[in-house]
C-alpha cells in the first residue's frame, strides 16, 4: 500500500461510519410509519398473531373502508379542508400585508408597534386558550347570544372559530417582513417613477416575486392548522363540525381495533406528507430566517 | 443652488388636494394594510393576555355570578399536591427530553452536513415525524407500546425480557412520552442546526485537517463551539415546546396513571374544560406564562446580538 491508498483508507472509515449511523437513525424514524401502514393492511388474525410480519400476507383494505364509514371521515376531511384552506389563504394574505407595512412603509410609531407584536411571540397559545374560548363563546349576537354575549354558545362549532387562531400569526408577519426587507430598493424606485402607488407596487411586483416566502408560509400555515388539536377540541362540540384531529381524538383515547386505528392514521397523515414533499425546498430557508420548526 | 429656487407654490392646498396627497402617503397605505392584521392580533394576543390575568383572580365557572377572590387561586396552586406534582412532572419531562434531543439533533445535523450521497433523502426521512400530527403519532406509538402485542414488548420477549406496561405503568408512562417526544422533535431541531452549520466557514475545517485533526476532533473543537449560539437557541425553544406539550398527554395518558404524567398544561385544560374552574385554570396559565417569559428573555437578547 502506498501512502495515498492508506490515506484514502483512513478517510473512508469515518465516512462508512457516517452512513451506518445515518441509515440506522433513518430506520428508527421510519419504522413507526412502516408499522402503521403494515398494520392497516392486515386482517385481524395476523395483527394479533404470534409472529411479527412486516409485510402482510394478504393486502386487506377493509380496515380503511370500515373506519371511513364508521367515523364519518368524509365529513371530518371536508371540515379539515375548509378550516385549513381558510387558514392558509387568510394567513398568507394578512401576514404579507402587515409584513410589507413594517418593512417598506415609513410611518410614526412603526418600530414600537412591531416590537410590541414581536413580544407576543413568546406567549404560547396554550396559555391563551381559556380567554380565547370565552371570547368565542361570548361573541355578541352570534349563536343565540345577546348583545352582551350571554345566553347562547356564540361562535362555538363554526369554521370561523376553528380557523380563528390561524388567520394571522406573528411568525408570519415576521418572516414576510424579513423577506421584504431584502427586496432590492431599485425595483421600488422604478415602480414609483412609472407612477405605481404603494399598494400597486405590493400587489403587482412584490407579491409575484415572493414565491419562496409564500411557499414557506403556505407550508407552515397548512401544517399548523391541519395538525392543530387543542383548539378544535376546545371550540367544537358537535361531531358534524369537527376536524379530523379532533374528531378522531375520541377514538384514539381508547383504541382497540388496531387495524382500523392505523388505517385512520395513514389517511390523516397522507395530506401533510404530500404537502411537505411538494414544498420542502422552502423549509430550510424558513427555518434559517426564523428558527421555527414546523 | 439652482434647485432651491424651485419652491412649492405658497397658495394653501384645497381639502381635496390635501386628501389626495395624504392618500398617496405611506401612513395611509400603512393604515389600510395593517387594519385587519392588527385588529385580529389585538383579539388573539393582547386582549386574552389581559383577560386571563383578570380571570385568575376570580372563581369564574361560566355562571354569571362570580366573585373576585384575590390570590386564592394562586394559593391553591402552591399548596395542592396535584399542582405541585404537575410542576414536577413538567420539569421531569423537560429534563428527560431536551438534553438527549439536542445532542441527537446536533450529531445528526453534523453527520448530514458532510459531503455524502442522499443528504436530502436522509433529511426528509428525519423530518417526517415533525409534519405528522400528534394524533397519528400517538396512535401508532400506543400500538408499538402495547403491553401484550406491541412491537417493543414482543421484541423484548424474544430475548427473554418481560417488558413493562409502558403507558399504563406509573413508573414508565412519562418515559414512554419522552421516547415519543424525542422521535417527534429530533428532525425539527436537526434542521435548525443544519441551517446554523452552513454558516460555519469551511476554511476552519480545512486548516484543522491540515493540522491533522480528524472527523471527531474537528466536531468537538470546531463545530461544537462555533454552533453554540444555535445550540443555546435550540435548548430554549425546545424547553418551551416541552412546557407547551398537550397532545401526547391528552391522547395517551390523560395525566395518569396515578398522576404520573399530569403536567401544567394538562392541569390547565383539565380544570377549565373538565371541571369548569376557569379562574383556577387562568391562574395556572399565568404561572406557566411567567415561567416561559423568564426562560425566553435570554433567548431574545441572544437573538438581538446575532442580528
Amino acid at each position: 500500500m502506498n501512502t495515498l491508498t492508506i490515506k484514502r483508507y483512513i478517510h473512508s472509515i469515518p465516512l462508512a461510519f457516517v452512513y451506518i449511523v445515518l441509515i440506522l437513525a433513518s430506520i428508527v424514524m421510519v419504522l413507526p410509519f412502516i408499522w402503521m401502514i403494515s398494520t392497516s393492511l392486515k386482517v385481524d388474525a395476523e395483527i394479533f398473531g404470534d409472529t411479527i410480519r412486516w409485510i402482510p400476507s394478504v393486502l386487506d383494505w377493509e380496515n380503511y373502508t370500515y373506519i371511513w364509514n364508521d367515523q364519518k371521515m368524509e365529513v371530518l376531511f371536508r371540515n379539515s379542508l375548509y378550516v385549513s384552506g381558510l387558514s392558509v389563504v387568510v394567513q398568507v394574505l394578512l401576514c404579507s400585508m402587515a409584513g410589507y407595512a413594517f418593512a417598506r412603509l415609513k410611518f410614526r410609531g412603526r418600530d414600537a408597534l412591531f416590537a410590541a407584536i414581536l413580544i407576543t411571540m413568546t406567549v404560547p397559545f396554550e396559555v391563551l386558550v381559556l380567554p380565547l374560548f370565552l371570547l368565542v363563546r361570548q361573541f355578541p349576537l352570534a349563536g343565540g347570544n345577546d348583545i352582551f354575549g350571554q345566553g347562547g354558545v356564540g361562535l362555538l362549532n363554526t369554521y370561523q372559530a376553528t380557523a380563528f387562531p390561524h388567520l394571522v400569526t406573528v411568525y408570519g408577519v415576521f418572516i414576510f417582513r424579513q423577506f421584504f426587507l431584502g427586496f432590492p430598493k431599485e425595483l421600488e424606485d422604478a415602480a414609483w417613477i412609472d407612477g405605481a402607488s404603494k399598494s400597486r407596487f405590493f400587489w403587482s411586483i412584490l407579491i409575484p416575486n415572493s414565491r419562496p416566502v409564500i411557499g414557506t408560509m403556505g407550508l407552515f400555515s397548512f401544517l399548523w392548522s391541519w395538525n392543530d388539536l387543542l383548539w378544535p377540541v376546545v371550540v367544537v362540540k358537535v361531531n358534524s363540525m369537527k376536524t379530523l384531529q379532533a374528531g378522531l381524538s375520541t377514538i384514539s383515547q381508547n383504541p382497540s381495533r388496531w387495524g382500523e386505528m392505523m388505517a385512520a392514521s395513514v389517511m390523516v397523515t397522507i395530506p401533510t406528507i404530500l404537502v411537505f414533499l411538494l414544498l420542502q425546498r422552502f423549509l430550510v430557508q424558513g427555518v434559517a430566517t426564523t428558527g421555527i420548526k414546523g | 443652488m439652482a434647485f432651491e429656487a424651485v419652491k412649492q407654490p405658497s397658495r394653501p392646498l384645497s381639502i381635496q388636494q390635501r386628501f389626495s396627497l395624504w392618500k398617496s402617503s405611506d401612513a395611509f397605505t400603512a393604515i389600510v394594510f395593517l387594519a385587519m392584521p392588527l385588529f385580529l392580533l389585538l383579539l388573539l394576543k393582547f386582549y386574552p393576555i389581559l383577560y386571563n390575568f383578570v380571570l385568575s383572580f376570580t372563581n369564574y365557572d361560566l355562571s354569571p355570578n362570580f366573585r373576585f377572590i384575590g390570590l386564592k387561586n394562586y394559593q391553591e396552586i402552591l399548596t395542592n399536591q396535584v399542582f405541585l406534582k404537575s410542576i414536577r412532572n413538567t420539569l421531569l419531562f423537560v429534563v428527560g427530553t431536551v438534553p438527549i434531543g439536542t445532542v441527537l439533533a446536533l450529531v445528526l445535523a453534523a453527520l448530514l452536513n458532510q459531503k455524502i450521497r442522499g443528504r436530502i433523502i436522509f433529511r426528509t426521512l428525519f423530518y417526517l415525524p415533525v409534519v405528522t400530527s400528534v394524533l397519528a403519532s400517538s396512535l401508532v406509538w400506543r400500538w408499538i407500546f402495547n403491553p401484550q402485542m406491541g412491537l417493543i414488548n414482543y421484541s423484548l420477549k424474544q430475548i427473554g425480557i418481560q417488558g413493562p406496561g409502558w403507558l399504563s405503568d406509573p413508573n414508565y408512562a412519562l418515559i414512554s412520552l419522552i421516547i415519543i417526544q424525542l422521535w417527534m422533535s429530533v428532525g425539527g431541531n436537526m434542521v435548525v442546526f443544519l441551517a446554523g452549520l452552513q454558516d460555519i466557514p469551511t476554511e476552519l475545517y480545512e486548516s484543522a485537517q491540515m493540522d491533522g485533526a480528524h472527523g471527531w476532533q474537528s466536531f468537538l473543537y470546531i463545530t461544537v463551539p462555533m454552533i453554540s449560539p444555535v445550540t443555546y437557541f435550540v435548548i430554549i425553544t425546545y424547553t418551551i415546546a416541552i412546557f407547551r406539550s398537550f397532545g401526547l398527554i391528552f391522547l395517551l395518558t390523560q395525566g395518569g396513571p396515578s398522576l404520573s404524567t399530569n403536567t401544567i398544561v394538562w392541569e390547565i385544560y383539565q380544570n377549565a374544560f373538565g371541571y369548569l374552574r376557569f379562574g383556577l385554570g387562568a391562574a395556572l396559565s399565568v404561572v406557566l406564562l411567567i415561567t416561559i417569559l423568564l426562560l425566553s428573555i435570554p433567548a431574545r437578547i441572544l437573538q438581538k446580538e446575532q442580528s
